[in-house]
């Protein structure tokens, strides 16, 4: 296809001509359609679209990928068997697991170190579906600040990934199979039910 | 000799090969487990099954014996094979647990990898899980080896072994059916000094080492092909490692030194390596110093030592090193002292060196390479006690050093205090070593040098086969193989440089010693073992079954 011809402006000529405007500001205005109309919207309608963060927060989809959580058992033990699966499948490498041995007959293996090491990691999600026992889920934490890149201050280990306070703010994120309930799996704080019978 | 067709490629095969033998010939898979090359066919799991032309019913490949003209068709070609196979691995599957994430033969499991196999592997259990029988897991067999009596497939391989190669025969099976258990009477630890091999030979996660338990999943592990150091015997093994530590020693086969095995001593001889701090800087007494300096120095006070008095100089290198270190310390001695004692005898070396300790692989000489010192013209007669008595009579005022702290077992009291001894009478000794040892304290200068598994070189066994090993793991701190340092001090003497790649030393070694003549790098590692696990274990996705 033939290309049509077209003109060639020397646009600084034309800008220090200044003929012509009123056509250049009628262009700005159309390009500042969207501001103008919240800044009406705004100021005489009191509708804002912005809003005051941190003090106020605007509401995350339920399959959010956030800061982790593990699981635990009804009595209170881990949920994860340190099977290394998360730890194979992670693309950034940044989770770190040692196992040990557990005396309850029906686990066996449990871990003794679980490390992501939240500065490394780009919240993909593959290690949640990685595991096989939803002992390793997500979080819809998504501020996560430290006061150094250092691995001791974004590397959480077991202890913040099970018992954080942010966990109960912000609540479960992603998951393989949300469209279940956790099977036996129970978030920090989360009342676990009576067993039946 | 019968010509037997397998998957329509042609093999020709010695009278009473097995049908296994001449698909494994030929690189064609057949699935199996009770199946071991070192052990004799028994023929129990049923996962084997090939279709013969002219047989009524798939027949087992493991104990068939090939005829002229047979034809056979796997489980790959033929739909009858396919679906005999696929029975046989659903019913062994019928009261597996499942367990994987938390078994330690994940990764390198037949029941996984015959599973995922398009040709005959997945199906859909007839069984509901519920109905699964249990069985006993997590007991213990002693200090090496943890079983899982639900994971196991009743292959007997651990029976025969015990029975056939070991002769402790400590296992047996119990009960009958669904109910049937591998058990050691009455749970007793297991005293057989071969018992990892069972984890080995177990080809699901029913047997598992102890040491290895729960360490790292198998595939993260790297491999480094090495020779065990543990005694003269050589047995080629295969270093698994993580991270700069070594996570396992598992065997190679090969079937001229040590067929699939290992004793535990040798598998757990890694740990000798961690269990005394290591030597990480080059030290003149308390203060450390630079390589630069320390070599310089080392040179000098020796060069001191023995040319101002006209005395030999006494130069002591264990027969645990590597035939291209002892060659680079020989040289070294030959080129800058022409008055020497070149000695590598510590013990009862030679005496002993094809000297069994057991009916299997275990000899009494500790030190893996005693042949490779004796074909590189070190003195066997004059040892560590000849060294001394000239000590003690003023005869030698220098000594230079190379010495390995025995990888299995100790060095004895005698020989810890005859080297004591020896570093007092002595007034410039140069030591290179690898391990902060309370005995060579007395050492003026200590030099820090790789151990087994840090760096790469050959060894000699007792049946004066040359085993190459590969490096697996880096060092520390400041430590260099021996072959750099001694060629920094070669270079001292004459102040020309010279490749330190334990290959072209190798290649110089095979250039001007008789024994060695025409051996490479190259040409030992064709001649070397097979790889783990040792019966070629096939991957599937991975590299086929051509690793063989």
């Amino acid at each position: 296809m033939a290309r049509k011809a077209s003109r060639v402006v020397d646009v600084r000529q034309a800008a220090e001509s200044g003929r012509d405007i009123l056509s250049s500001t009628a262009g700005t205005l159309a390009g500042m359609e969207v501001t103008l109309r919240n800044m009406v919207r705004a100021t005489v309608g009191r509708q804002h679209v912005t809003i005051q963060y941190p003090e106020q927060r605007k509401p995350y989809s339920r399959r959010f990928r956030g800061v982790h959580i593990l699981t635990h058992r009804a009595d209170g033990s881990l949920k994860c068997t340190a099977c290394y699966l998360c730890e194979t499948v992670c693309p950034a490498q940044c989770i770190t697991i040692e196992a040990k041995e557990v005396q309850d007959p029906r686990v066996e293996k449990a871990p003794s170190r679980y490390e992501i090491d939240l500065s490394r990691c780009i919240f993909c999600g593959f290690c949640v579906e990685a595991c096989p026992e939803e002992a390793l889920i997500m979080s819809r934490e998504y501020d996560l600040t430290a006061l150094s890149r250092g691995p001791e201050t974004l590397a959480y280990g077991i202890d913040q990934l099970t018992q954080r306070p942010e966990i109960a703010a912000y609540g479960a994120g992603f998951r393989p199979h949300m469209q279940y309930p956790l099977v036996e799996s129970y978030l920090p704080g989360e009342p676990i039910p009576p067993r039946e019978g | 000799m019968p010509i037997v067709t397998i998957d329509g490629r042609q093999v020709e095969v010695e009278q009473g090969t097995s049908v296994i033998q001449a698909a494994d010939r030929l690189g064609v898979e057949i699935p199996r487990f009770c199946y071991h090359p070192d052990l004799r066919p028994e023929g129990n799991c049923r996962m084997c099954l090939v279709d013969v032309e002219g047989f009524p019913k798939p027949v087992v490949a493991c104990a068939t014996p090939v005829v002229d003209g047979m034809v056979v068709r796997t489980p790959h070609e033929s739909p009858v094979a396919s679906k005999a196979v696929n029975g046989v691995l659903e019913f062994l599957l019928v009261n597996h647990p499942l367990d994987c994430p938390i078994c330690d033969q994940a990764g390198e499991c037949s029941l996984q990898d015959f599973y995922m196999h398009p040709d005959y592997g997945q199906h859909q259990s007839h069984v509901d899980p519920v109905e699964k029988v249990h069985k006993r897991k997590r007991v213990s067999l002693g200090p090496r080896i943890v079983l899982d009596q639900e994971r196991c497939v009743m292959c007997s391989r651990c029976v025969r072994f015990s029975e056939e190669v070991s002769g402790y025969a400590e296992l047996q099976f119990v009960h009958r059916g669904n109910h049937v258990e591998l058990t050691a009477f009455e749970d007793r630890a297991l005293e057989d000094p071969y018992a990892g091999n069972l984890a080995d030979v177990c080809p699901v996660g029913a047997l598992t080492s102890r040491d290895f338990r729960f360490k790292r999943r198998v595939w993260h592990l790297s491999h480094a092909d090495s020779v065990c150091a543990g005694c003269s015997t050589g047995c080629n093994v295969r270093i698994d490692h993580f991270g700069g530590r070594i996570e396992r020693v598992v065997p190679r086969r090969n079937p001229g030194v040590n067929r699939s095995w290992i004793c535990d001593e040798g598998r757990l001889s890694f740990r000798a390596l961690v269990a005394v701090p290591r030597l990480m800087y080059p030290r003149q007494g308390a203060t450390e110093l630079d390589w630069s300096e320390a070599v310089a120095l080392s040179h000098d006070s020796l060069r001191a030592a023995s040319a101002a008095q006209g005395r030999p100089l006494a130069a002591l290198a264990s027969a645990s090193a590597t035939n291209e270190s002892l060659w680079l310390f020989r040289q070294y001695v030959l080129a800058a002292f022409p008055l020497h004692r070149l000695a590598f005898r510590l013990e009862r070396e030679i005496a002993e060196v094809s000297q069994r300790q057991d009916n299997l692989l275990r000899r009494l000489d500790k030190h893996p390479n005693t042949m490779g010192a004796l074909h590189l013209g070190f003195d066997g007669g004059e040892g560590l006690d000849g060294l001394l008595a000239l000590a003690e009579s003023g005869a030698i005022e220098g000594l230079l050093m190379l010495y390995y702290p025995p990888l299995v077992g100790e060095e004895s009291k005698e020989t810890r205090e005859r080297i004591t001894r020896l570093l007092h009478l002595v007034p410039a000794s140069v030591v290179l070593t690898t391990h902060e040892l309370p005995y060579l304290t007395a050492a003026k200068l200590l030099l820090p040098v790789a151990t087994w598994s840090e760096e790469e070189g050959t060894y000699t066994n007792y049946q004066g086969l040359t085993q190459h090993a590969d490096k697996a793991v880096p060092s520390r701190g400041a430590v260099r193989p021996a072959v750099e340092v001694l060629g920094d001090l070669w270079h001292c003497a004459t102040a020309a440089r010279r490749q330190t790649r334990p290959e072209e030393i190798f290649r110089e070694i095979a250039d001007s010693v008789p024994v060695f003549r025409d051996l490479t790098y190259a040409s030992l590692e064709s001649r070397s073992a097979t790889a783990y696990p040792p019966e070629g274990r096939m991957h599937y996705g991975q590299e086929g079954f051509a690793g063989r």
